[in-house]
Order: structure tokens, then C-alpha cells, then sequence
């Protein structure tokens, strides 16, 4: 046990006995590190008695919901895992709005809300995560994402003061994270280049904005696991994957379709991914790709149509139609398959694929380099796009994974905001992953050099000058809300 | 297989918490989103199926020793495989089979648990998984069976442990259904013995061996080529555990609500009266997800970082249980109305009974069966319907312990109660 009997009794107080455990039978199975203790809070009262207990003390701690991260965490620290905070407190239809604890999962989220014709944003990383995870996903084009979605919050600071955000501080109403009342959003969920839940302190309630949804209660589903599909497409519900003659066509087509608001989800998965999400198993996931690369013209994404009437969704089929003809689109035949349009569907919808597209074949331990980074599209596109010809050089070389020097990304909102990402898997060559290290690190130094983008991969020393002295500021907010230093910052997912 | 054999797969595991929850597909809502007994019980992340590879990939690099609470979080899991179902949604990696092995090395390591050591004990010197009280084939008597032994048969009804010495009526049932639709077919009588299977589900590898070796010695000599169970746990051993072990050979293993299915398909069981229940029912996991059969593959990884094999491994992901042959003998009883729970077929919730923690823990094994107590009571049905004696056992057990008015029942009981007891040949 890496902890002091002492500390270990007082959390014990706090939580109760099969609420903590030290022994070393369990740490392998979180982080493989030597961590203190692992504790499982209930609530925020006693989250914020174990963070001041870990100010007193000055032990590190990091909170974690259902945990899809890796990270060292440092040796002796306290892992509150949030499993038991699993409660949706409010589905508010009136307000539209939901405030859940960390451990709702975005999947149990949704299909409360379906019931009720509301959806809510969900992150990329998979339906498998927390719902109030900071983040962008495959609907961002009508959900928006990142923090747009997180409105008041209740948060317990690395200092450990229990801190109501938005309008739960004046009005002890859910509806804004703004205000009326204190607004930090920027400072817990902005700050750092994580996409980790609670980079500083503990998320303990969030209320997340709703959307419409215009869909079915339930998917009508046939089959057993691995190869669930649509009985039938629900109505005014339609799927496509186009690809085109170019970035910038792709880009004029993801525009458009943006500002003409007639998608549901605009997705720009490459062909690699579109196949793992479709694909039951990596071979299947290769023989679809074979298909799929000889029938694609270039870089593309797949679009869904979900109207709430015929005469809405033939208007949306019709203007999907004439921007697709303007920019030169081709749609992919292999998804006009009702079968495989049907699983796209449901995976594009309830976010149920991520592993494949992600982790399937990923070599053991899952870690990927690359970039994923929140931007005005076309200048990311622009910056990502000439990473991508030095990554297919590279690749020529035997130096990474051959993924055919693909990078991908989706639009936001009405798609002058994107995601754009980019990854870059090892191969077995033993200079491999020093090629890809300089690779992201020359990537790096071009959005900072050429003013593309404020990139990770580089010190914040390096960065803050180029960006109003982000970095004293960043200092200034670590010795205000993090005094004793024990809140454990993330690096990225992927990183 | 040893252990070492699955250290690529456990090394793949991204702890993406999947296994944790019935497919997301299948997620309803807040309720019954979870598939696995352990973790949902325990909470701390070693006890899910993630967090057991995780552990096990700590022991094949040696960080990680045997202690108490390893050997507690090893023993408290049902083996029910459903985690490694949510797992194989998206992953090719094996799951459910290093997590048995690791049980395995447990008990060939000496690092057992009490409980289960005197079950096997007993096994040992009484072939038989649960506590002997008067003769195996004292539910037979007055029956007028045939003897496998003795006598010339078609069709094996093995009718297990537990129906044996505890659960009289289901064996009865079963063998005046087969009267009735005139099969022919026999029991094994004093000469029947444990298959071995619930041995193997607590990491009993070596008397698990034993019984199949004895049980498929006993069926050669006899020439019989289809066997009959109404045991979820015998059903699994015979067809998957025997021919995983190239015990099998061609014997046809049917588990009862199979063969019903057939017979009443061919006329030989006529369903006319009414049995007007609502009713749920209840996969049990070693006829469902567990009931798969088993892929005899061998093959060497490509080379690449894709885990990829050549030939090509075929994973059993759960999707070819035995789902629809319960659900449409149900659907045959006039009268009967069947409303689905949450978790069914291939992620259906575990009845608790299994892998030994009905032995080691019976807490754990009670508090598990009544959660599925309470999901089937969601649906507003009054009976819970199963296929298998032990998952009928632990129900019972828990709806004592809750006061629950759901009334438990084998498929198998229905289906005689919709015989028409004026019929030639009604069971009595």
C-alpha cells in the first residue's frame, strides 16, 4: 500500500470500508502504476471531503468516470473512480436540458432522451463514455460540441470548495452555464489539451443541453451481437457516403450542406474508417476496404438525412442532391446497400463503433499520434492536409502504418468550425516512432510558424508568448484553483 | 491452451469500459444497461472483464502476485461471458478464454477457494456436482425407462446433478415428454455421472477432464449418437467444453427445448391447451451466449501491427446461441403471452448460479439473481420462464430471500401443461 494507514482510515470515514480499497491486486486493472488508493465517492459532499483531505495531505488525485483514458498516474495518488455517481438527476423537456452525475454513459442517456423525442451530443470517443465528457462527435453539425454543451455545473475544485456554476450560482436553476452567475466554464473544461473529464478538480453534476430528435423510441433492430441491423429505415430517414475529386470540393460540399441546415450528421470518416465501422471483424473490415478504395474518387464523408416529414425530407434529399452535383460528389454504391446503410445508421447515430474505428486494429496498447484539433475548418484542413503528404512519405519508407497517409475530420455547427484529425500509427519498423515523433513535431511548428493553429505537442512555454502570454495566465489559474498542486492534469487521449 | 497462449489478446484490451454494458445498440436507458454481475456488484474496475485482462496481463509480466484479494476477485464471477460479448462487438480478442484459464492457473497454482474445493472433493468420490441424497436414478422410479446400458436406444436423455438429487420434477417432465412423442430413448440410471462442466466453470480443469473422459466412454460403448438435456451447464459441457477438448466426436448434443422445438415442428407433441400466463424468460448463459459452438482453429499472426491471423480466427462472439428454439416452444403454448426484459439472448443478465459462486458466494450469487427478479417483474409478466435447473434453483432462492410474488418455472413444465391431459399418452 502506497498510502499512509492514517490517510487510508480517514477516506475509509468518509466513504465507508468496501468503498476504498489499496491492495495491489486491483491497480493493474486501472493504471498500471502504484496508485494509493482507489475510492469510490457517492456523492459530491463526499468528493469534495476526499479532494480537501488530499489538500490537507498534499496527495495527488484524479477523478475518472468510465475510465477509456490512459495516463501514468503518479505513484501514492488517490483514483476516485465515479462509477457510483451513475444518477440522471433531471431530464427537463420544457428547458431541454439534462443534468446527470459522471457516471451516466452517453448511451443511457440517449435512450432516455429518444423516449421523450429529445438527443443529446455525443462524443466521439464512443456512446460507452460519460455524457458530460468535453469533446466533438459525429453530430456535431446539429448538436454542436466541445463545451457548447455543458450549461451549469456543480464542481468541486483541486482546492476542494464546492463551486455552483452558471445559473445554479444565482437563480439554483440548471438552464445556462453563463449565467446569470459565475461562468468558469473556459477554466475546467477549455484549459489543457486534454479531453479528459475534470482536467482540474471533479465535474460532480452537469446539466447538458438537449436537442430535437426526430427519430424512432427505439431502432427497430434483427440480428445478434456483433451484427445488429436495421429491420427497416425509419422514416424520412436517409444515409450517404460521397466522396469527391478533392479536399477543397469536399470542403465546398461540407459548407454548404452546412449552411443549407438539412443535415443531421455530417461525418467525415476516410473509406479505412468507414469500413472498420461497418465491418463486424478486421477481415471483413479489408475486404470492404478493398471495395471501398476502388469506387471512392477521394476524400469523403458521409452524410444523414432526419426530417420529421416527407415534405421536409424531400426538401433536404433534393438541396443534398444539387450540392452534391455542384461539387462533384459521387456516392459510394456500397452504402446505397440497404444492409450497409443500416449499420452506418445505427453506428452513426448512437455511437456504438468507436472501438472499431479506433482501437480494432491499433496495435497493443492503443497509443496513436497525431492531431485532433477544434478549428476554423478550412485553415485546419489546409494545415492537417500538407501533415498528411509528409506522413505518406513517411509511409513509403516503412515508417508507419500503412493507412494510405489519410487524415479525416467533420464539420461543426454549420461547418465553418470543424474538427480535423489526424493519426499516425507505428509500424513494426524500429525507427518508426521516432520518424512520427518528428513528424508531429515539425506538424507542430508549422501551425505555430505559419499561424494555423495553437498546436499541442509543444511546451506551453512555447506557445503562451505566440498567444497573449497564454502561459502566465494558464500559471496564475493553476495558483488560484489548484494551490497545492494535487489535482493531476491529463495529457490527451491520444497525445 | 495455457495462458501464455492469450497474453497478445489480454494485451489488446483499449479499457474502454464496453464490457461493462449490454451492447450500446441495446442500451434502453438508465436501467439495465449493465451486462456484468461482477463489477456492477463490487464496482471496482478488476472486477469487470477489462479489468480482469488487465490483471491477468500484470501476472504474465510478473508484476502482479497472488494474494487475497486477487484470489477474491477471481472466484467472484460467474463465468457468464458476457462480458467478452460486449468486448467482441467491436474487438477481435479473446476474453471469456483467458479469464477461464487464469481460473485455471489458479487452482493448478493451489490458490483455491474453500468452497469449491469441497464440491470437487465430493465430485471426486460421488460424481456428482451437488450434495447425494438416496439413488441418481431415484426420479426414474415407476417410470418404466429405458437403460442405456442395457437396452437399444435412439436418443441419451442425461438429465444432470441437479435434476438428479434435487429437481425430481424436471427430469419426470422431461421423460414423459419424450414418452409422449414417442422417442425412443433411455437414461444412464446409476451409471449416469456429472459431466464435468460446472468442475470446469470454478477452474477445475483436470476433473473436469475426468467426467468427460467417463461420460463419453459410457456413451461410445453404448453407440448412441444424440444426447437430450434439460441442463443448461450439461448442454454446454457435452457440446462445447467436450468438443473443445476433441471429446465430442459426432455425438448430437440437444438441449430439451431444441428437441421440443423438433417434435412439436413434426407433430409428435400437439400444444392444445391453454396455459394463460404472462410470462418473461430468461436465457441462461451456458444455452445462450455460452451455447455456441466451439471453432476448432490454429493459426500464426500476420505479420503487421493489425492482430491478424493467417488462417483467418473466427471468434465466438455469442451471436449463434441457442436463442430462438425456448422462445418458439413458448410461442406454441396457446394462451401464453411472452414479453421480452431488457437483457436477452446474447446479453442477457446471469441468474448467479454460475461458476461457482453459487458454492463460494452465495450472496453474491442471490443478490445477482435479483436483479434479474426485478427486471423480469418490469415487464409485468407474473412467471419467470428458464431453460435450465440451476438458474430455476438460484430464482427460487432469491425470490424467497425478496418476497417476490413471481412465480419461477421450466420451460419444460409449461409445455406439459399445455398437453391436453385427455390426450392418448398425456403425461400423468
Amino acid at each position: 500500500m502506497h498510502l499512509s494507514k492514517e490517510i487510508y482510515a480517514e477516506i475509509e470515514n468518509i466513504v465507508g470500508p468496501e468503498n476504498i480499497c489499496g491492495d495491489p491486486a486491483i491497480m493493474p486493472s486501472y493504471h498500471d502504476s502504484e496508485i494509493g488508493a482507489v475510492v469510490l465517492p457517492k456523492d459530491a459532499e463526499e468528493v469534495q471531503a476526499i479532494v480537501k483531505l488530499c489538500n490537507k495531505h498534499k496527495i495527488q488525485f484524479i477523478a475518472m468516470s468510465t475510465g477509456f483514458i490512459r495516463a501514468q498516474i503518479p505513484r501514492g495518488s488517490i483514483y476516485l473512480d465515479l462509477r457510483r455517481m451513475n444518477h440522471i438527476i433531471e431530464i427537463n423537456e420544457e428547458n431541454m436540458y439534462a443534468v446527470v452525475e459522471p457516471y451516466v454513459t452517453s448511451a443511457e442517456l440517449q435512450a432516455e432522451l429518444f423516449k421523450r423525442g429529445l438527443n443529446c451530443s455525443i462524443k466521439g470517443s464512443g456512446s460507452q463514455c460519460t455524457s458530460i465528457i468535453r469533446g466533438h462527435g459525429h453530430m456535431d453539425i446539429s448538436t454542436s460540441g466541445d463545451d457548447r454543451n455543458q450549461l451549469a455545473m456543480e464542481w468541486v475544485t483541486p482546492a476542494g470548495d464546492l463551486i455552483r456554476l452558471g445559473s445554479l450560482g444565482s437563480v439554483n436553476e440548471w438552464f445556462c452555464g453563463d449565467g446569470p452567475g459565475p461562468s468558469l466554464r473556459g477554466v475546467i473544461s477549455g484549459r489543457g489539451s486534454g479531453d479528459a473529464l475534470a482536467e482540474g478538480g471533479v465535474i460532480t453534476k452537469s446539466a447538458m443541453k438537449l436537442y430535437h430528435w426526430p427519430g424512432p423510441v427505439e431502432f427497430p433492430l434483427e440480428g445478434n451481437s456483433p451484427n445488429y441491423n436495421l429491420k427497416e429505415m425509419p422514416a424520412h430517414f436517409m444515409i450517404r457516403y460521397f466522396s469527391f475529386p478533392s479536399v477543397d470540393k469536399m470542403y465546398e460540399a461540407e459548407l454548404k450542406i452546412g449552411e443549407s441546415e438539412i443535415a443531421f450528421e455530417l461525418m467525415g470518416f476516410n473509406v479505412a474508417m468507414l469500413s472498420a465501422n461497418v465491418s463486424s471483424s478486421l477481415e471483413k473490415e479489408i475486404q470492404f476496404l478493398e471495395k471501398a478504395k476502388k469506387e471512392v474518387q477521394g476524400p469523403g464523408f458521409y452524410v444523414i438525412i432526419a426530417a420529421n416529414s416527407q415534405e421536409e425530407f424531400e426538401y433536404n434529399q433534393k438541396v443534398l442532391e444539387q450540392i452534391i452535383t455542384e461539387t462533384g460528389g459521387k456516392s459510394l454504391k456500397l452504402v446505397e446497400d440497404p444492409r450497409v446503410a443500416g449499420i452506418l445508421l445505427i453506428h452513426g447515430i448512437r455511437i456504438c463503433a468507436s472501438i472499431r474505428e479506433t482501437f480494432r486494429s491499433r496495435a497493443p496498447g492503443g497509443k496513436a499520434y497525431g492531431f485532433q484539433i477544434m478549428g476554423q475548418r478550412d485553415v485546419c484542413i489546409k494545415w492537417i492536409g500538407e501533415a498528411a503528404e509528409r506522413k505518406k512519405k513517411l509511409i513509403e519508407k516503412g515508417l508507419g502504418a500503412d493507412d494510405g497517409g489519410v487524415f479525416f475530420g467533420w464539420s461543426v455547427e454549420h461547418s465553418h468550425l470543424g474538427k480535423t484529425e489526424i493519426f499516425f500509427d507505428p509500424s513494426p519498423d524500429p525507427r518508426s516512432v521516432e520518424a512520427i515523433l518528428a513528424w508531429q513535431q515539425e506538424t507542430a511548428w508549422n501551425a505555430l510558424n505559419n499561424h494555423l493553429a495553437v498546436p499541442t505537442h509543444l511546451p506551453l512555454e512555447i506557445i503562451g508568448p505566440r498567444v497573449s502570454n497564454y502561459h502566465i495566465w494558464s500559471k496564475k489559474m493553476d495558483e488560484a484553483f489548484n494551490p497545492n498542486g494535487v489535482t493531476i492534469f491529463l495529457p490527451s487521449l491520444t497525445g | 491452451m495455457s495462458l501464455e497462449n492469450y497474453q497478445g489478446y489480454v494485451e489488446r484490451c483499449c479499457r474502454c469500459s464496453c464490457c461493462k454494458f449490454v451492447p450500446l445498440q441495446k442500451v434502453r436507458g438508465i436501467k439495465h444497461s449493465y451486462v456484468c454481475p461482477s463489477i456492477s456488484k463490487y464496482n471496482f474496475n478488476a472486477y469487470s472483464g477489462g479489468g480482469r485482462l488487465l490483471t491477468i496481463k500484470s501476472m504474465l509480466r510478473n508484476k502482479t502476485s497472488y494474494n487475497d484479494k486477487l484470489k477474491e476477485i477471481v472466484y467472484n464471477c460467474q463465468m457468464c461471458g458476457a462480458c467478452g460479448v460486449s468486448c467482441n462487438y467491436a474487438m477481435d480478442i479473446e476474453v471469456m478464454e483467458p479469464i477461464s484459464e487464469f481460473r485455471i492457473r489458479c487452482v493448478q497454482d493451489g490458490q483455491t477457494h474453500p468452497a469449491l474445493e469441497k464440491v470437487i472433493t465430493s465430485l471426486r468420490t460421488t460424481n456428482s456436482m451437488v450434495s447425494v441424497t438416496g439413488k441418481r436414478s431415484d426420479w426414474a422410479l415407476g417410470m418404466n425407462l429405458k437403460d442405456i446400458t442395457k437396452d437399444k436406444v435412439e436418443v441419451f436423455y442425461f438429465a444432470g446433478c441437479l435434476s438428479s438429487y434435487e429437481k425430481h420434477n424436471l427430469a419426470q417432465s422431461i421423460a414423459r415428454l419424450l414418452q409422449q412423442a414417442g422417442v425412443n430413448f433411455g437414461i444412464a440410471g446409476e451409471a449416469e455421472m456429472c459431466c464435468g462442466g460446472r468442475a470446469y466453470q470454478m477452474g477445475y480443469e483436470a476433473d473436469f477432464l475426468a467426467q468427460a473422459k467417463k461420460n463419453m466412454a459410457l456413451i461410445q460403448k453404448t453407440g448412441i449418437k444424440t444426447l437430450v438435456t434439460g441442463c443448461a451447464d450439461c448442454y454446454q459441457a457435452f457440446k462445447v467444453l467436450y468438443d473443445k477438448f476433441n471429446l465430442k466426436g459426432d455425438l448430437q448434443i440437444l438441449h430439451i427445448t431444441e428437441y421440443l422445438r423438433q417434435l412439436i415442428q413434426a407433430g409428435k407433441l400437439t400444444l392444445s391447451r391453454r396455459v394463460d400466463l404472462n410470462v418473461t424468460y430468461h436465457d441462461p448463459c451456458r444455452l445462450g451466449r455460452l451455447g455456441e459452438p466451439w471453432i476448432h482453429w490454429e493459426g500464426t499472426q500476420m505479420p503487421g501491427t493489425r492482430y491478424m491471423f493467417d488462417p483467418p480466427k473466427e471468434y465466438r462472439r455469442g451471436e449463434h446461441g441457442v436463442y430462438e428454439p425456448p422462445r418458439d416452444v413458448l410461442r406454441s403454448i396457446p394462451g401464453l403471452i411472452l414479453t421480452e426484459m431488457d437483457r436477452i439472448k446474447e446479453y442477457a443478465w446471469c441468474c448467479g448460479a454460475g461458476g461457482g459462486v453459487n458454492e463460494s458466494n452465495p450472496e453474491f450469487s442471490i443478490w445477482t439473481a435479483k436483479e434479474r427478479i426485478e427486471e423480469a417483474e418490469s415487464t409485468g409478466a407474473r412467471t419467470l420462464v428458464t431453460a435450465c435447473p440451476w438458474c430455476e434453483k438460484n430464482f427460487d432462492e432469491a425470490i424467497k430471500a425478496t418476497g417476490s410474488k413471481l412465480k419461477v418455472f421450466d420451460i419444460v413444465e409449461l409445455v406439459e401443461n399445455a398437453i391436453q391431459k385427455g390426450d392418448t399418452n398425456a403425461p400423468k
